[in-house]
């Protein structure tokens, strides 16, 4: 077993490292406003342009990362808690995709407002986790982590080939949905972020008072109902949770995979897999990995910009291999 | 059941040494069984006994070159296995694994059809000895009634009966099987090895694993028992099979009586031994 | 005197002396019936849409034969197109009843562990990132090779089992999809729209040279699988079977598993990657053939027809959009496999 950290320990040097990777997304861009401009600017002494750029365009950007990597940090918790996998992530088993897809259906319907995206986006990630919990409760299916996967890559496969159906059908979504489609922070309105707080708070307030059960349904489903909790009732209010926590970042920013896979694979590492532990770590590495993969899409091609989608696959895939070549998989 | 037609025991049939030299077996990490020398009695049934691990398995995975060795060699014929093209081993060498497993929705007869391929070649995909072996290797069985039945409908006996047939098709003279009676009941068991005796009484030579000394006793010629990877005792049942090494390979004392019927001995009274274990 | 057991009835035997084949009945019956409903699909196709034209006539079109504007129209347009459909839906559908044999599991094709997108990543680079005088075509084979030999090796230490497998091949084929899209996001936006078809799957004004050298790709890799089959036909048995009846396990899987990587490859230099046929094809045909032996042949045939149906469908069902082929598979193929997997039980052997 490696060597644990205490959890105020760990918690301390993920804040440390989130305050670092924030100055960092402020400080660094793709663009020309270079580093000493861009503390000028955040200290006040810089010209217009540069502290338009730093503190509109940066600053929105540094926000809706912590917002999304909060999100999809504490969904792939509590996605993985309830379904006992360590393999479970809202990109690999499709509850990206029912978000993203149904997106594209609701413009593709005529629906425009932004903030309307954030209800749909949270029925279509409802819509995915509905079919995570059949799969899992099937004999046979639930109990390996594996097909488990297999069956989120094909219903991904499925919504993904209906949504590029729905854009080759009908050119303004695809212009609209271009950049969203493949999951990017950049450029995205300005109110975005209002109307996402609103999803990310009920999300995690649904979620609170779900974490004891989940711990005791850890020790398994019998052993749960002995302790006093409703097995049932717990996995519908962590689905409902981890659907309004995928919706909001889907809705906000695109479907971005991996991080609710990277994000519990750190935390676990560093203090043990109890949900306890790991779910508040995981609200603080979330944001960390996110701005971490944002700030690097942005440097590795200047002058252009990565979609952040890529950088994510770039780090989650060794680790999804990492974690399935393990000696065993570890039982969550 | 009849005798075995000539057939199936004809022609390649001249006896087969197989010995093992040396033999050193392991896997990544622990050496299972080192510098172990052993010859199997041609036109005998060889049974290898002995505690969990010590052993049995993998060295009859060595002898039908499942497994490669770390030293040593196995020779058929006074030629290293392994250096057999494995087409020329299966020829001569029948096997049936413990976890033998076939696809689904194979009957019997298909089954047993695939033991043929070995002697069958591109542009020889089928000749009139190959069917006249698969209708004898049925019979033997005694499966012709259920030749064309799916595998998975048949009770364990009847299906470790296919693939032994299967193994008879082969007509090689050697047949080796890992532990061909677990997990079947008392009748099946008796089944399986009553089979196994008639194949003997042909002419083949045959090693198996087996789990339980008192059928080890009654239906093998020659007991070969191995512990922590090395041979105690070899020879006739009744010579090598007292209370003593029965002591020292399974850590139990016991009384042995004689089989009314076969005069072999049978392992009776069984107690915890007081006396610590090696190892 | 033993009785004599039931003859070979689902087999037909041919003999010559000393020499025999055996033909399976129904496997042979599936065949013809499948080149038939090739050639008629073939025929309608060609024919589909143009005035006056009927299926008869525009076979000897394509044998050319016929007026000058029809002419015109089969050869130059319609056969190239059905022809990269034809070969590449034959190429699918051989290298997924390879891999699903050779990994003893129905879910497993080239498109699932991650071949298709090796391929399509290294042969977007010859477009887009690297610029380079090698064809599309080499590249893809290089990049399906990569993927094929990294999903194997990376599998091999976390144990044999078949799942493990698969989604180390499913992320294999996220980090190639994910560098498809870094060097797209790369690339200039006429060379991104260069390689836009690669990335969907579509056979839509493909390069007939890569269309050629997968035809003769085919040449070779059909009987080369043909001559397989009967080694594949005991690797569907446990290991340890296999071994004793002198199958020389180590080499056939490698053989089989080139094989599959260069029809893959091939493949998906013409159409892109359109995985989902290397699925259903193979089942397809295990189905017809009564779940007889390994149908490399029957699997090659069924994946040529789902190909140029697809294809055909995805032209006409939102005309004058035209819909790509992967697409059309995908949505076919998705549920197909959501389906198999969760009927299966713990048990999967093709």
């Amino acid at each position: 077993m490696p060597s644990r950290l205490s959890l105020p320990r760990a918690l301390g040097l993920a804040a440390l490292c989130l305050l670092a990777l924030i100055l960092a997304s402020l400080l660094l861009g793709a663009g020309d406003v270079g580093l000493w401009a861009s503390l000028q600017a955040l200290l006040g002494h810089a010209d217009d342009e540069a502290r338009f750029v730093v503190l509109q365009l940066r600053w929105a950007r540094t926000e809706l990362a912590l917002l999304v990597g909060l999100a999809l940090g504490g969904a792939g918790v509590l996605l993985q808690a309830v379904t006992r996998n360590p393999l479970a992530e809202p990109g690999l088993l499709g509850v990206s995709a029912g978000a993203s897809f149904a997106v594209v259906l609701a413009i593709n319907l005529g629906a425009s407002a932004a903030s309307l995206h954030l209800g749909v986006a949270t029925l279509g990630a409802l819509l995915g986790c509905t079919l995570v919990l059949l799969v899992t409760q099937m004999r046979g299916v639930g109990e390996d982590p594996v097909r488990l996967v297999l069956a989120g890559a094909a219903f991904s496969g499925l919504l993904g080939a209906l949504s590029s159906l729905l854009l080759l059908w009908d050119q303004r979504t695809a212009d609209e949905m271009r950049f969203w489609i493949i999951g990017a922070l950049a450029g995205r309105p300005l109110d975005t972020l209002s109307w996402s707080l609103p999803g990310l708070l009920l999300g995690l307030a649904v979620a609170l008072p779900l974490i004891r059960p989940l711990a005791a349904l850890a020790l398994g489903e019998r052993v749960a109902s002995g302790l006093g909790h409703h097995p049932q009732l717990t996995r519908l209010g962590t689905l409902l949770a981890v659907a309004l926590l995928v919706g909001t970042a889907t809705a906000a920013a695109g479907p971005i995979g991996f991080i609710g896979l990277i994000v519990p694979y750190i935390a676990r590492r560093l203090v043990g897999s109890d949900i306890r532990r790991t779910l508040g770590l995981s609200l603080l590495l979330g944001p960390c990995v996110l701005l971490f993969a944002d700030t690097l899409s942005r440097l590795l091609v200047r002058p252009y910009e990565l979609p952040v989608g890529v950088i994510t696959a770039f780090v989650g895939a060794p680790i999804l291999i990492a974690v399935i070549r393990g000696h065993r998989l570890p039982t969550l | 059941m009849t005798s075995l037609p000539t057939l199936l025991t004809d022609g390649s049939c001249a006896a087969v040494r197989l010995e093992a030299r040396g033999l050193s077996m392991g896997y990544a990490h622990s050496q299972v069984i080192e510098h172990l020398d052993l010859l199997i009695p041609p036109g005998q049934v060889t049974a290898i006994v002995g505690p969990n691990g010590c052993g049995k398995s993998t060295l009859l995975a060595g002898l039908s070159r499942l497994h490669k060795p770390s030293a040593g060699a196995v020779l058929l014929d006074g030629k290293a296995i392994a250096s057999l093209p494995s087409r020329e081993v299966a020829r001569r060498l029948a096997l049936l694994p413990q976890d033998a497993s076939a696809p689904d929705g194979l009957s019997v007869a298909e089954l047993i059809r695939f033991g043929r391929q070995p002697h069958q070649s591109l542009l020889r995909q089928w000749s009139e000895q190959d069917q006249a072996i698969v209708d004898a290797a049925l019979a033997a069985a005694d499966l012709l009634e259920l030749a064309e039945r799916p595998l998975e409908s048949m009770s364990g006996g009847q299906r470790q009966r296919a693939w032994i047939a299967m193994a008879i098709a082969q007509a090689t003279p050697l047949l080796l099987l890992d532990e061909p009676t677990s997990a079947l009941d008392l009748g099946h068991q008796i089944e399986v090895f009553e089979l196994i005796r008639q194949l003997a009484a042909a002419g083949k030579t045959i090693v198996m694993v087996v789990h339980d000394l008192s059928s080890a006793c009654r239906y093998a010629d020659h007991l070969v028992a191995m512990h922590q990877g090395q041979i105690i005792a070899q020879g006739a049942p009744s010579d090598v099979v007292t209370a003593e090494l029965v002591e020292r390979l399974y850590g139990v004392r016991c009384v042995l009586l004689q089989d009314p019927l076969s005069a072999t001995p049978i392992i009776a009274g069984i107690q915890r031994s007081t006396r610590p274990t090696e190892g | 005197m033993p009785r004599i057991s039931p003859p070979l009835t689902a087999h037909c035997v041919l003999r010559l002396g000393d020499y025999s084949l055996l033909l399976h009945r129904r496997s042979s019956t599936v065949a013809l019936f499948l080149c038939l409903a090739l050639l008629l699909s073939s025929a309608w196709i060609l024919a589909f849409g143009a005035n006056g034209l009927t299926p008869w006539a525009a076979l000897r079109a394509a044998f050319g034969q016929g007026e000058p504007m029809q002419l015109l129209l089969i050869r130059e347009l319609r056969v190239p197109r059905l022809l990269s459909g034809l070969f590449s839906g034959a190429a699918l559908g051989a290298a997924g009843c390879l891999l699903q044999t050779l990994a003893r599991n129905r879910l497993a094709t080239p498109g699932v562990i991650g071949i298709d997108n090796g391929a399509t990543a290294f042969a977007v680079a010859s477009i887009v990132a690297v610029p380079t005088s090698l064809a599309p075509s080499a590249l893809a084979l290089s990049g399906a090779a990569t993927a094929a030999v990294l999903t194997f090796a990376l599998a091999a230490g976390g144990g044999a089992r078949g799942y493990r497998f698969i989604v180390v091949g499913i992320a294999i084929g996220a980090l190639f999809g994910a560098a498809t899209n870094l060097m797209l996001a790369r690339a200039d936006i006429d060379a991104a729209n260069a390689a836009y078809p690669w990335t969907v799957g579509s056979l839509n004004a493909r390069p007939s040279q890569a269309v050629w050298l997968l035809g003769g790709g085919l040449l070779l890799g059909l009987p080369a699988a043909k001559l397989l089959v009967r080694a594949l036909s005991l690797m569907r048995f446990s290991d340890s079977v296999a071994i004793g009846l002198g199958v020389r396990l180590r080499l056939m899987r490698v053989l089989s598993l080139l094989l599959c990587v260069w029809l893959t490859a091939l493949a998906v230099a013409v159409a892109g990657p359109v995985g989902l046929i290397a699925l259903v094809a193979p089942e397809m045909a295990r189905h017809l053939c009564a779940r007889h032996g390994v149908p490399v042949l029957n699997a090659a045939l069924c994946g040529a027809l789902l190909m140029i149906l697809a294809d055909w469908l995805g032209r006409h069902l939102l005309a004058p959009i035209e819909i790509p082929v992967g697409i059309i598979t995908a949505i076919v193929g998705a549920p197909y496999l959501l389906w198999i997997l969760l009927r299966q039980s713990s048990r999967s052997s093709p």
